[in-house]
């Protein structure tokens, strides 16, 4: 409603300086700001291809990677190891943001330090995956479930290194002798980002290791079968 | 709520001591946005040659021997690509939107200056990798500026190689420097206002380019995703977009993917995109015309609520690109349907516009030119717009040269026709120099003739059927005579606008060289952007302290006030009003 009022005002009238609030702490930090809208650009992005890959999916040349015993993702021990990688990775970045609340400048070193390590891990276990996956003949051209595979984890793993770079940066600064507070948002914003990635990957992996009658319930589901 | 501590960065700002810090690498906003406008510029220029050889051709077939039909095919594509993103999307958000928002929403800078330097970059990186397409084995694509495949990427297609990989690495660069701009842009307007600087209280121009980021943040990940995919298939032969087919003879490795699938990514982006062209346009002739009627602006919630609305609607429209596509019938209502609502608050800006000029002290200057050709070219191109939305109207002239002569009266011509008057217009706030006025003058009336004499006669080759994207028409019965003469004459007509233009860039030079210093706020002007401490702003813009905002941006000859306008930053105290005059009586006073 605040923003309905917003759009209400009837500008042309005089308005005391005394009725116009504002906020003079800064209100939300601003990165948190610019970090929201970038989620919503990545989401967009995901789920225009999530869009395309279910259309795709129904179309007769598509091969499901899981649903036949001998098909890589039918069973997925490696991935769930490297989803193990990305939930710890999550979980240490959210420590080191409850170590800048608490003020424990080592946890802060030790949780994004621990955090953005086991990101990089997530990345090398994603590289393995693709070479696993190219040396058993799926290669990236072979089949449209293949090049999707490669598609969605390639990116993912291309926005994690961008995170990882700013988690980089955060640890020079506090290097340079940055307070906590100084570091604070940007840390807050990296908890974020880790969080979103990881929810992120947890669709793309339900949805890169579904059956082909689990794609053509969602197909039909969204309106695309 | 106004965020005034974010907005008042003083002791922040690193001022450069360097010409590199100043000019090159310079995180100054205003400096940025010159450099934006300059590439843009440019660029644009290099895209206007292309189509007076485009048109050499098309008008004199056999007289002129330029190009080959490769050529003519890849200048069509390079022609339309540069103008609509790195020219219109560059120079109206990089360029205006750079240096009006801190300015006019008084704040010192962006609120993230480094990203604001590396945006500019990536934007010029974009541009150098577009250009090289030029110098690449097989020259740049010709695929159209819509980039279809299948065609795009097979061998018939000139730059089927190097130049459409070329052409989507460098959209993937240009759209992360518009995210990283849109950041900016977005967060500074939600956050770093000055005091007393509400929602509300925005000058119309940024209401467009805040709405038109937001659009851009929403509708680039289409063209990027796109883009993505068709790198895969061109590059490593995958088959999103791809069918199985047979390409000059032999069976390709394709198999089953959808070209149609593109088309909805594409345009799902493309029909939002031509308002983000046309939404900081409207904002910006909107404070023109405002000020040059020497009148508030008509109808100013609904302008802000038709900026939004419009936005919003942008984004189910998208598929009247694609009537001819096959879709279902059912769809081709739907999106005919939202098409034709999108014209109600299209239709209610125009007669706001209109309604603001009515009984307004009209000074016809240069830039109150500009802005009412732009009201005629752009009701013209919006009126054939209706025609082109209905889908039974809409398949016989698909393909016409009707289709090419509306999107560029509606997406062409009108920007840069708002272009050309914010240039006129905020020239003497960048420079602290007045455009010549004479000059200006003939580059308008050829500008806007000009356009008229190319334009209305392709409208009318279009309904006879003269498809477009024809190297050479040749002798076919259906084309008469007459439409072969039009289209010598179009060329001609291209060709004496082209030339105007050099006036303008003349113009440009002459007055940076010889013209004197005009005066401060040579145009009366209310807003914000024109009361810096010193003209052109300098680096933090406000001097010690921030300005406050005492009322909207549009309060001219009003009713009582010794001046004909007020600046924002003037309080009700300092206005100076005509004896024995009764404020109340206006109903201004808010109660």
């Amino acid at each position: 409603m605040k923003g309905f009022s917003a759009l209400t005002e009837k500008p042309w009238l005089a308005t005391p300086d005394s009725a116009i609030a504002y906020d003079a702490s800064g209100g939300t930090p601003l990165a948190q700001i610019a970090l929201r809208f970038l989620l919503m650009v990545i989401s967009i992005a995901f789920v225009l291809i999530f869009v395309t890959f279910l259309t795709r999916s129904q179309y007769p040349d598509f091969q499901a990677l899981a649903g036949e015993p001998w098909l890589p993702f039918n069973q997925s021990p490696r991935l769930w190891a490297t989803t193990a990688v990305l939930v710890a990775a999550s979980a240490a970045m959210h420590w080191a943001w409850h170590s800048v609340k608490s003020q424990k400048p080592d946890g802060v070193m030790l949780g994004i330090s621990v955090g953005g390590f086991l990101a990089l891990v997530f990345i090398m276990a994603q590289w393995t995956t693709w070479n696993y996956l190219a040396n058993l003949g799926y290669g990236v051209s072979d089949n449209p479930a293949n090049s999707y595979f490669y598609l969605f984890t390639g990116l993912h793993a291309l926005h994690l290194f961008g995170g990882v770079l700013a988690v980089v940066r955060v640890f020079i600064r506090i290097g340079q002798g940055c307070s906590i507070d100084q570091v604070a948002v940007a840390v807050k914003a990296c908890t974020t980002y880790w969080h979103y990635l990881l929810a992120l990957w947890l669709v793309l992996f339900f949805l890169l290791t579904r059956t082909p009658e689990a794609y053509a319930l969602l197909a039909a589901a969204c309106g695309l079968g | 709520m106004t965020h005034i501590a974010i907005a008042d960065q003083e002791p922040e700002l690193h001022h450069p001591r360097t010409f590199i810090g100043k000019y090159i690498w310079s995180q100054d906003h205003k400096v940025i946005a010159i450099q934006y406008a300059c590439t843009a510029i440019f660029v644009g220029l290099v895209a206007l040659m292309l189509s007076v050889v485009m048109r050499l051709q098309l008008g004199f077939p056999d007289q002129f021997d330029f190009i080959n039909p490769n050529m003519y095919l890849q200048f069509v594509t390079m022609h339309g690509m540069i103008m609509v993103i790195y020219l219109l999307t560059a120079l109206l958000l990089g360029g205006f939107g750079n240096y009006l928002i801190p300015l006019m929403v008084g704040t010192r800078d962006m609120v993230f200056p480094y990203l604001n330097m590396l945006s500019f970059w990536f934007y010029f990186l974009s541009v150098l990798v577009l250009l090289a397409s030029f110098f690449a084995p097989g020259g740049p694509t010709g695929a159209g500026w819509t980039l279809y495949p299948p065609q795009s990427i097979l061998e018939g297609t000139p730059g089927s190689g190097w130049g459409i990989v070329l052409m989507l690495a460098s959209l993937a660069i240009f759209i992360i420097a518009f995210t990283m701009g849109g950041l900016n842009y977005v967060s500074t307007i939600l956050q770093a206002r000055t005091r007393g600087m509400t929602l509300m209280r925005m000058p119309l121009t940024i209401w467009g380019i805040f709405t038109a980021t937001i659009l851009g943040l929403f509708a680039f990940p289409a063209l990027l995703v796109s883009a993505i995919m068709m790198l895969f298939d061109s590059v490593l032969g995958t088959s999103f977009f791809m069918p199985a087919i047979v390409s000059l003879g032999e069976a390709t490795d394709y198999e089953g993917g959808s070209p149609i699938l593109f088309q909805h990514l594409f345009w799902f982006f493309g029909h939002p995109e031509v308002y983000i062209v046309a939404l900081p346009a409207f904002g910006m002739v909107s404070d023109v015309l405002s000020v040059h009627a020497r009148k508030n602006i008509f109808g100013y919630r609904m302008m802000v609520w038709a900026i939004v609305i419009i936005g919003g609607l942008s984004f189910v429209v998208w598929a009247h690109h694609m009537y001819v596509s096959g879709m279902n019938p059912y769809f081709g209502f739907f999106f005919a349907t939202t098409t034709l609502i999108i014209a109600v608050p299209t239709a209610i800006k125009v007669y706001n516009w209109v309604l603001t000029l009515w009984q307004g002290n009209i000074h016809l200057t240069v830039p109150m030119l500009f802005a009412i050709g732009f009201i005629f070219t752009f009701t013209h191109g919006g009126l054939s717009g209706l025609f082109l939305g209905n889908v039974v109207i809409d398949l016989p002239l698909s393909d016409t040269f009707f289709v090419v002569a509306h999107f560029h009266m509606v997406m062409g011509v009108s920007p840069i026709m708002v272009l050309f008057a914010a240039i006129y217009h905020w020239f003497p706030l960048v420079t602290g120099k007045q455009l010549n006025t004479r000059l200006g003058m003939i580059h308008f009336w050829g500008t806007f003739l000009g356009t008229y004499a190319i334009y209305l006669p392709m409208h009318y080759i279009g309904f006879l059927g003269v498809p477009r994207r024809y190297y050479a028409l040749g002798d076919t019965s259906f084309i008469p005579d007459s439409a072969h003469a039009l289209n010598a004459n179009i060329t001609i007509a291209v060709i004496i606008v082209a030339l105007f233009q050099l006036i303008f860039i003349i113009n440009l030079f002459w007055t940076i060289k010889r013209e004197p210093k005009s005066r401060i706020n040579p145009w009366d002007a209310a807003s914000l952007e024109w009361h810096t401490p010193d003209v052109p702003p300098r680096h933090g813009n406000w001097g010690k302290e921030l300005p406050t905002v005492h009322r909207w941006a549009y309060d001219y000859s009003v009713p009582g006030v010794v001046n004909d306008f007020i600046p924002q930053h003037v309080p009700d105290s300092d206005v100076t009003y005509e004896p024995g005059y009764d404020r109340t009586a206006t109903g201004r006073e808010s109660t």
